[in-house]
């Protein structure tokens, strides 16, 4: 190849490049989300107030409080030892019941309530897909 | 009747490895009598494997429990078709018409065995086969789908409602239709680079391209089928998630693309053809790492590491192939071939390479390696985003994730940079009239892009105006063919030229869907009381009644919504939830206004029955069914061009004269 040539692909490379890079970057900064088990969540301490969260858990059984007036779905999320009340606002997977795996992502307000923006539940159906 | 059907896999993997060995040795010994016998052993394993689909396909019909695969995938009560499509519903079953699919077409495209292009197939059989033993090892080791129930249940474990929809049984044929005529590009690629010295490179590369155009055009019509029924079944009005499992069909797709292009301007030694081969190896791989991706659980587990089992078969085939590819470059380079691109070159076809160098058709060839990068970097993205909680998982105690935003923000930019790429190469290319104007036009467009972009802060808008650019850009084609002198121009050249620009019309208008459906689009969750309105984006919806239906298993709470626009009615919208009493399963299913402005998607999220109050999922989703056509429209386009192929009785094309960037 000529000099000239790898000049130029050089260039290219370092402009696309960090073009991608700063993108990417970016996006996983605004995405990073942390996924712990309700019990090493509530082990964590106040740490657990700083990001945003992936949590794992199972539906309490009886827990489950739907509010139509305020169109909002609240619930216990039992680990082996631990529990965090959490509330959702959104459509309810049809899978979602008690007793069920789920996995909700958002953060931790100030009332100790675990604010939920998505809400999935750990499918046994053939095709993982989730549904949020 | 299970015994024969492993009996057929286990025959399959004899007669698979035993046409490996045969075709390898035939082919580096000039045997012509082993390279007979190779096809017919492949011939023989395509047999098996009708066997065993056809075994297997009887056991679902006849609900023979006692086999482990139909009991957890169907159920006495199932409808027939969803017995019979239960084939694919599991992981045993897809992998077994996988690998049926993918020997099929390796029997069609590669069963010569004559003086020109006899070993040249039989290279091409030996990747495809060594493919193919990794593949029934899991069938026969650990996705067996022949297994007995440790005890027979008295009734299957049935399929999920969500999937009795006509759109997820079709689905996953359409994938594996797509995954599997990968491997002809792939198969072929290996035969190509073992081709010594002055071969002939070209050989079957028509009809390499036509499985191309055909595996392509159903991997989309896959993922297309997979988007629609998210859409219509699962109620959160979004169509695409950046599931894993969605991801692992989109890489491959991403790079298919580049591909295809790569495949449509392919000249023996040229630009294109060593990124052909890259691709084409990639692209197989990908499907096949994307099934083990998700067929293992490898990303979606919580926390402890799933046992991959034997699913670590895929992952040695996958270096293999990549160990092999890499020997046979390396064979090549010793047996004094300089450089990669002149990998199975002719001495005429480099100087002809040279020669076009300045052509429209070399100009051409640099702007499809522009967006071999832009995919792949895009494929190489996603697929990063998709692993990333599991690398993650291997240096910290806490698996990271990286939410959907990761994705959207990627894929917008990425696509926009591809979008514009379409807008200004395929006219660049031709000489004459518009060249100026239209690097203008993209310049203004590009600027404009960026401006609104970090300005309004909309890349929704961004998009739109891009695709106004293309669009134009795409018409101005039009209208230079139709203007122009009509003489010279054959049957298959127009037909071609047409399907392409058909397909990039039907890319232009998913963006317009894609940007107006998610830059747009409006949520509302109301708690509403019958007789109550709700304003939703200039549309008054007023909720009536609360309807009670009992069916079969099911009872079902119905909710009537009326819409208004100003003073005009539009009609009635019936979402509704129905409760499964066996197995306390619910499904809702939503109601939509469809139109090509966008959808009213109304979602019956809660449902009191005593006082009748409800909770409605309100969603409005402009221009989210040109997605849809669009991708009609990149069928049919691809379509087209299929047709243009087909019958070109030549062998050999080693000087392509079909490629139009």
């Amino acid at each position: 190849m000529k000099s000239k040539t790898v000049v130029k692909l050089l260039i290219g490379i370092t402009v696309i490049g960090g073009g991608m890079g700063y993108v990417v970057v970016q996006a996983m900064q605004s995405s990073w989300s942390y996924y712990y088990s309700v019990d090493e969540f509530s082990a964590a301490g106040p740490a657990a107030r700083e990001h945003s969260f992936r949590l794992a858990g199972r539906v309490k059984p009886g827990s489950v409080v739907r509010d139509l007036e305020q169109v909002t779905l609240a619930f216990t999320l039992a680990g082996t030892t631990a529990e965090l009340p959490v509330r959702y606002r959104g459509v309810t997977p049809d899978n979602f019941t008690e007793d069920r795996e789920v996995v909700v992502e958002g953060r931790l307000v100030a009332t100790g309530v675990f604010e939920a923006d998505t809400l999935m539940t750990r499918c046994e159906s053939k095709y993982q897909r989730k549904v949020n | 009747m299970p015994d024969l059907g492993q009996f057929a896999l286990r025959l399959g993997l004899f007669l698979s490895s035993y046409a490996l060995l045969v075709d390898l040795v035939g082919r580096l010994r000039h045997r012509r009598e082993l390279l007979v016998s190779g096809r017919n052993a492949t011939l023989a394993a395509l047999l098996c494997l009708t066997v065993a689909c056809g075994v297997l396909g009887i056991l679902l019909v006849r609900s023979d429990f006692a086999v482990q695969y139909v009991a957890e995938n169907t159920a006495r009560a199932l409808p027939l078709v969803y017995k019979l499509t239960a084939l694919w519903a599991g992981a045993a079953g897809s992998l077994l018409l996988w690998l049926w699919l993918q020997t099929g077409f390796v029997v069609g495209a590669f069963s010569r065995v004559d003086e020109d292009t006899g070993r040249f197939c039989a290279a091409a059989r030996a990747a495809a086969n060594l493919v193919a033993v990794f593949f029934f090892l899991v069938l026969i080791f650990d996705k067996d789908p022949f297994r007995l129930s440790v005890t027979t249940p008295r009734d299957g474990a049935g399929l999920n409602p969500l999937l009795q929809h006509p759109a997820m049984v079709l689905h996953p044929p359409a994938l594996f239709l797509g995954y599997a005529a990968f491997v002809i590009p792939y198969a072929w690629t290996f035969a190509a680079l073992g081709v010594q010295g002055p071969g002939r490179p070209g050989v079957l590369l028509d009809r390499t391209r036509q499985w191309l155009l055909f595996a392509w055009m159903f991997l989309s019509i896959g993922i297309a089928l997979g988007a629609w029924w998210a859409y219509e079944e699962l109620g959160w009005g979004g169509y695409w998630a950046w599931d894993p499992v969605e991801n692992s069909s989109l890489i491959p797709w991403l790079t298919a693309t580049a591909l295809l292009h790569c495949a449509r301007t392919y000249r023996t030694g040229g630009k294109t053809s060593h990124w052909f081969m890259v691709l084409a190896i990639a692209t197989f791989s990908l499907c096949i790492f994307g099934t083990f991706l998700t067929r293992y659980g490898l990303v979606s587990s919580v926390h402890a590491f799933p046992d991959p089992g034997l699913g670590i078969l895929f992952l040695v085939l996958l270096i293999l192939i990549w160990v092999a590819a890499g020997l046979l470059v390396v064979a090549r380079w010793l047996g004094r071939v300089r450089s990669l691109r002149m990998i199975a070159a002719r001495p005429e076809d480099g100087a002809v390479a040279e020669r076009t160098r300045n052509t429209p058709h070399g100009q051409g060839l640099r702007f499809i390696v522009w967006n071999n990068w832009l995919m792949v970097l895009l494929a190489f993205v996603i697929l990063a985003g998709t692993l990333f909680p599991f690398f993650s998982g291997l240096f910290s105690a806490h698996p990271i994730t990286l939410k959907s935003e990761y994705f959207t923000k990627i894929t917008a930019p990425g696509g926009l940079a591809l979008l514009l790429l379409l807008g200004i190469c395929p006219h660049l290319v031709r000489q004459g009239l518009g060249r100026g104007w239209r690097t203008v036009g993209a310049v203004i467009t590009a600027a404009a892009s960026l401006l609104t972009w970090t300005l309004a802060g909309s890349l929704a808008i961004a998009c739109l105006v891009a695709c106004a650019f293309v669009g134009v850009n795409l018409g101005a084609d039009f209208v230079q063919r139709y203007a122009g002198r009509r003489e010279g121009r054959t049957l298959r050249a127009s037909l071609r030229w047409h399907g392409a620009r058909v397909v990039h019309l039907g890319v232009v208008l998913a963006f317009v869907g894609i940007a107006g459906s998610s830059g747009f689009d409006v949520e509302k969750q109301v708690a509403l009381r019958p007789g109550e309105q709700v304003q939703v984006g200039g549309l008054e919806l007023t909720y009536h009644n609360l309807d009670a239906q009992h069916g079969p298993n099911f009872t079902a709470v119905v909710a009537e919504v009326s819409v208004r626009q100003g003073q005009r009615q539009l009609g009635k919208l019936t979402p509704s939830v129905a409760f499964y009493a066996q197995s306390d399963k619910r499904t809702s299913e939503v109601d939509i206004r469809r139109s090509l402005a966008g959808d009213l998607y109304l979602a019956l999220t809660e449902a009191d029955n005593s006082s009748r109050l409800i909770n409605l999922t309100i969603f409005l989703k402009p221009l989210i069914n040109w997605i849809w056509i669009g991708t009609i429209l990149m069928v049919l386009g691809t379509a087209l061009v299929f047709a243009a192929g087909l019958g070109r009785g030549r062998v050999t094309g080693a000087l392509d004269t079909g490629g139009e960037p």
